[in-house]
């Protein structure tokens, strides 16, 4: 028997066709865009986002530094940039693992339903009830080698990158969890699915062939609005230097020494913060406006 | 009511040991050789005593047996000795939390202050260019990172205009109610403007979806003056999803304490967990953590207790 | 200064007065600059013991200073002073004598005066009996102090009188007449503490009773200490020296800089100590901020600032390849730019203002070019990457490690990384707490390149670190501080002649030739010496910045506020 489709409010041709929803997509298209050029950028002005130049330290903005310079000489625009490929990057990647995780737990537990539905429920409301930050703070201080993690990966460049995935998912996954929950149980009660435990099909396949393709849309509404949350912890994680170390930059860590220099240079302090909140903005409208325009049940105009 | 209380209080307490536990293995993963930090920061301990204390609470004991000998101290009261502050742990955080406090307590009233009319206003009239800055506010201020809002206050009142203190608590050599007001100012502001638009968004959505409800129809059909319709009926339903959303967002205020905190050097719990855990000063941190988790989970308790006070429907057994 | 055109200083000069002008005056009470007979000092670490003779800890030397004097020490012009004592001995005034020890060793007998009029804040005289009990406490093994090197060293003392004692030393070094670190107790208080030498740390009056008066003997005496917070000072009526200006001294503790410069702005407090007060980049940004107001003293000092290099890395242990790395690196563009000039490239580990300094060793100016050529010459060849490959296919690629939590030092970090990628080197960034760094890693000699800094005393022989049984390892338990691994016959034999020369001529030579070696062979990357930054009101005068690791507080006796002109 094949998986019957849901027709989902309007849409999806509705729902790109409006306005709404049109504006922060473009925001985060553009943005995507810019961070990906920024390596030619970088080569066809024959820098790059790491060069130092102590000579010209905080300098105003100029044809070669079209934001000027940080504090050890360094173009803002370039570093800009990168921050922003990695910031998305973090945010995607960890959104999608968080996705996943979300995802096993909420179709398992409005699925199977009963105790398992209850704990698992209360795991997610004591995650989201948790004072996070003070937690994350601990994890990301531990010493990766007591883990058993092979010396390989803990000496590598981009084990910051993977710590701070890791750990955003950990904690990103409860609202997916909770949308994917409360669609599974109402997908429980359809006649197909029914059928399907009827004709004896074992609940793993009900769940993953049966339920699972219905719920693209609470999955992809859900994981948008998660990327906004997610870019928000990794930007504060590296703020407070236990997310993405230098010199690899991140709009948060572009911002760890802004509070010694803002006296002398205000505008370091006001670019990546100000980035971090177009993005987020956007990706919340977005996550909203498709709710709005997918979700029939959402009682919000 | 009661059983209903009291098995939340047990199911807290559970909790709070399963994460007691969880902590104090973390704690153990910490570069270098935390266990040994943690029994030789005491410098008045004696010989005698470092090697007793290594018999309890050293690497070589497998894990369970550290942590029951730990909790059993923990229960007494002895959360073991502070390096950074070479004084009981538990004597160093009692101030500091009473600092937090003051800095949480006033945000949350001032954010509720804020968002809570804010946000009826607007479900009132929906729709409206009102509304849709409402709206937009509240959107900002979900999205806003609040370490960068600090830093923007601090740019535009400290740096630029001069006006209200950068950091600390107090002058030194002042300490005065309106010094300590001032130094109060910027924290409370960063905390309340990051915390604002999510609850204000909230509130509004409760308040729509109220509204449209059909009882409140029939209390204006029967005659019932808007203000009446608005606070017997609508406010006091739309309430409840709202308690339970304001009381379990204290976990995040706390999380948004420790960045204000260590922003304006205020000297607050979330400060001491983050300069402990950077420090490696474990007695402290671990002593921290669970100090802050346990107020979490009393501030949920209480928002539970609340929502099943507030909702007739609700039973409670 | 930093590379701020003047039209950009102007044009945020003008924009904060003229936003500032409408202001009201910042949030604080206390009247600006008044001179008075109290003086309020900021520092940013609190003691954690007040014990003079467990825990070196340059917050607790800081504030002891002020209230008890040692027998000798070196001056603000780094030349070895007597404070407790009447007379330096010397062979020339016959204070000191040579010692046959038997078998060919040499040691030397001293012959010390206390003054006359030095007693302690309860009025009872400071005695020979003080030092012998001192002697008795520090050699104790149990008491676990500090510096056990020094009551090692120490043979016997005999009392010739209440004021006069004898001290045998087990040898002659050229700098036998110090005996800075021996912590004189004041007999009559500290005795009963010391009845179990166990339970010495924890019983000590210096801890359990820190207001005792009769614990002092300097021109002031602590009256109030709370702990964290701040300790308040008050003249010592016994005092026996010039008579201190200021009737009360308040040192506060304020951990966070920008706090630091908030109560100094408000005039909470009066002066910000350069010991442990402002990183000196944060110190040259409020000079620029307000010189007005303040007057800012930049003294060079010993802290020397640089890269250890793990010899046994087999990427390191070519020579060709640690100089390049240092040739790849403008030292001299980080002290000008990042430093404003104040803290001097350094060549060795001697500093510019000590005696024994020569300029003559081999300099790396900053040459890229020639960094590049002594690569490829070690065998490290760009096979079309952007990082170096050796024949085998290995990368040149390298591990740094220094403290977290410095900004400063994370700057420079960067800096450097930036600068050695230009020559092919790909260097990683593993920063770690100060405890993890040096407690595990550099004992542990588990680093390839580790950047730190020691401070030391004027003219210091550099026995632990450089000398080949200094390494620690598994079969010494970790003894020693030559974390480098630095194994040279040549420079052995030199610190073991420098130590027992006496006659300074010959020993500068000797000196000479130290540097020179340690230059040539680099088993350290040499940065800068770090300045430090006093931070003081315009009336205040007399503060005599040292420069070394014996604190301004030394000679607080002769601070004074300038009458009102």
């Amino acid at each position: 028997m094949s998986a019957a489709r849901l027709v989902a409010g309007r849409g999806w041709r509705g729902a790109l066709g409006r306005k709404r929803l049109l504006w922060p997509a473009l925001v985060l298209l553009a943005l995507a865009a810019a961070a990906a050029l920024g390596p030619p950028l970088a080569a066809a002005l024959g820098q790059d986002a790491s060069l130092v130049d102590l000579h010209h330290r905080l300098a105003p903005p100029s044809l070669g530094h079209l934001l000027g310079t940080d504090e050890i000489g360094r173009d803002v625009l370039l570093r800009l940039m990168e921050g922003g490929r990695v910031s998305l990057l973090v945010g995607g990647t960890a959104a999608l693992a968080a996705a996943i995780l979300g995802t096993a737990i909420g179709l398992i537990a409005g699925y199977r339903g009963g105790t398992l539905d209850a704990l698992l429920m209360r795991l997610a409301d004591g995650v989201i009830a948790l004072p996070l930050l003070p937690l994350l703070v601990v994890l990301a201080a531990l010493d990766l080698r007591k883990l058993g993690l092979p010396a390989a990966i803990v000496q590598s460049d981009a084990v910051s990158l993977y710590r701070i995935i890791a750990l955003v998912s950990l904690v990103g996954w409860t609202t997916v969890a909770r949308l994917v929950r409360g669609a599974s149980l109402s997908l429980r009660a359809r006649e197909f699915v029914r059928a399907a435990e009827a004709l004896g099909a074992r609940p793993w396949r009900v769940m993953l062939v049966h339920i699972l393709p219905n719920l693209a849309t609470p999955i992809i509404v859900a994981t948008t609005l998660s990327v906004g949350e997610i870019i928000l912890l990794e930007s504060v994680l590296s703020f407070l230097g236990l997310g993405i170390e230098p010199p690899m930059a991140s709009w948060g860590n572009m911002l760890t020494g802004a509070q010694e220099t803002i006296a002398l240079a205000p505008q370091l302090a006001l670019y990546p913060g100000l980035m971090i909140l177009i993005t987020v903005i956007a990706c919340n409208f977005l996550g909203d406006g498709l709710q709005a325009a997918l979700d029939p049940r959402a009682g919000r105009r | 009511m009661t059983r209903f209380i009291l098995r939340r209080l047990v199911q807290a307490a559970l909790v709070l040991a399963i994460m007691s536990f969880i902590i104090y293995a973390l704690i153990g993963l910490m570069p270098g050789d935390p266990i040994d930090l943690m029994i030789a920061s005491d410098p008045h301990l004696s010989a005698a005593d470092a090697v007793r204390l290594k018999a309890l609470y050293g690497l070589d004991r497998p894990l369970f047996e550290r942590y029951l000998a730990w909790a059993q101290a923990a229960l007494a009261g002895d959360f073991g000795y502070s390096r950074l502050y070479a004084k009981a742990a538990l004597t160093v955080l009692a101030p500091r939390l009473g600092n937090t406090a003051i800095l949480m307590g006033a945000s949350f009233a001032l954010t509720l202050a804020i968002a809570l009319p804010l946000g009826i206003a607007a479900a009132r009239r929906p729709g409206s260019a009102f509304d849709a800055m409402v709206n937009l506010l509240g959107f900002a201020g979900i999205s806003v990172p609040s370490f960068w809002l600090a830093l923007m206050l601090i740019l535009v009142f400290a740096v630029a205009l001069g006006l209200l203190p950068a950091g600390g608590i107090a002058t030194i050599g002042d300490g005065g109610i309106l010094d300590r007001l001032t130094h109060l100012a910027l924290p409370v502001a960063t905390l309340t403007l990051a915390s604002v638009g999510g609850h204000m968004r909230y509130m509004r959505g409760a308040m729509i979806e109220t509204l449209q409800q059909d009882y409140i129809r029939t209390a204006r059909a029967k005659g019932a003056g808007e203000l009446g319709v608005l606070l017997h009926h609508a406010l006091r339903n739309a309430l409840i999803p709202v308690i339970t959303v304001v009381a379990l967002s204290f976990g995040s205020l706390f999380s948004g304490a420790l960045v204000t905190e260590t922003m304006f050097a205020y000297p607050g719990m979330g400060k001491l967990i983050y300069d402990s855990v950077l420090g490696n000063d474990f007695n402290l941190a671990l002593a921290g953590l669970l100090l802050a988790t346990l107020t979490t989970l009393l501030a949920n308790l209480a928002a539970d207790i609340a929502y099943a006070a507030a909702d007739p429907r609700i039973t409670y057994g | 200064m930093l590379a701020l055109s003047m039209r950009r200083v102007a044009a945020y000069l003008l924009g904060f007065l003229v936003l500032t002008a409408a202001a009201p005056a910042t949030a604080g009470s206390a009247s600006p600059g008044r001179p008075g007979d109290t003086l309020a000092i900021g520092i940013s670490q609190f003691p954690a013991t007040l014990n003079p003779l467990v825990d070196a800890m340059l917050a607790k030397s800081y504030v002891l200073a002020m209230v008890r004097r040692p027998l000798t020490t070196y001056d603000p012009e780094w030349h070895l002073v007597c404070m407790l004592c009447v007379e330096l001995p010397s062979f020339e005034n016959g204070l000191a004598e040579p010692l046959d020890l038997g078998g060919g060793k040499k040691g030397v007998r001293l012959t010390y005066t206390l003054q006359p009029d030095a007693r302690w804040g309860d009025g009872v005289p400071v005695t020979t009996e003080d030092v012998l009990f001192s002697y008795e406490v520090g050699k104790n093994p149990k008491t676990g102090v500090a510096d056990a090197e020094l009551y090692r060293r120490i043979l016997r003392i005999e009392a010739k009188d209440a004021k006069t004692f004898t001290l045998d030393v087990d040898r002659l070094t050229f700098d036998y007449a110090g005996l800075n670190d021996f912590e004189i107790l004041p007999a009559h208080i500290e005795r009963a503490a010391f009845a179990d030498p166990a339970q010495y740390r924890i019983a000590s009056r210096y801890d359990t009773d820190p207001t005792n008066p009769g614990l002092y003997d300097g021109p002031y005496r602590i009256t109030e200490s709370a702990p964290g917070s701040h300790i308040v000072f008050e003249r010592n009526p016994f005092w026996w020296g010039k008579a201190p200006y200021f009737r009360r001294i308040v040192v506060w503790t304020v951990e966070n800089t920008a706090a630091l410069e908030a109560n100094l702005l408000a005039h909470g407090i009066d002066m910000v100590a350069g010991e442990l007060g402002f990183p000196l980049d944060e110190a040259l940004a409020f000079e620029q901020r307000h010189g007005q107001e303040f007057r800012v003293i930049y003294k060079p000092g010993l802290t020397y600032e640089h890269i250890d290099l793990n010899l046994d890395d087999p990427i390191l242990a070519d020579l060709r390849v640690r100089q390049a790395l240092l040739l790849a690196i403008d030292r001299k563009a980080i002290s000008e730019e990042l430093f404003a000039g104040r803290d001097p490239v350094a060549e060795s580990f001697v500093p510019p203002l000590d005696w024994i300094y020569t300029d003559k060793v081999p300099h790396y100016p900053y040459d890229p070019a020639q960094a590049r050529t002594l690569l490829e010459a070690a065998g490290w060849h760009l096979a079309g990457g952007a990082i170096r490959r050796n024949d085998a296919g290995a990368r040149l690629s390298l591990a740094l490690a220094t403290t977290t939590g410095d900004r400063t030092r994370e700057l420079v970090e960067e800096v450097l990384q930036s600068e050695w990628r230009q020559i092919g080197v790909d260097v990683r960034l593993h920063n770690q707490p100060a405890r993890v760094l040096f407690g595990d890693a550099l004992t542990k000699r588990n680093f390839a390149m580790a950047m730190f800094a020691w401070i030391s005393a004027p003219e210091n022989v550099p026995r632990s670190t450089l000398r080949s049984d200094e390494i620690p390892s598994a079969a010494n338990s970790r003894t020693g501080q030559n974390y480098a691994g630095f194994r040279n016959a040549g420079a052995d034999r030199l610190i073991d002649a420098i130590e027992v020369e006496l006659d300074r001529g010959r020993r500068a030579a000797l000196w000479h030739a130290l540097q020179r070696l340690y230059a040539e062979e680099l088993p350290a990357l040499p940065l800068y010496f770090r300045a430090s930054a006093f931070v003081l009101p315009p009336w205040l005068e007399g503060v005599t910045p040292t420069g070394h690791q014996y604190p301004s507080t030394l000679w607080v006796e002769r601070w004074r506020a300038a009458p009102p002109s």
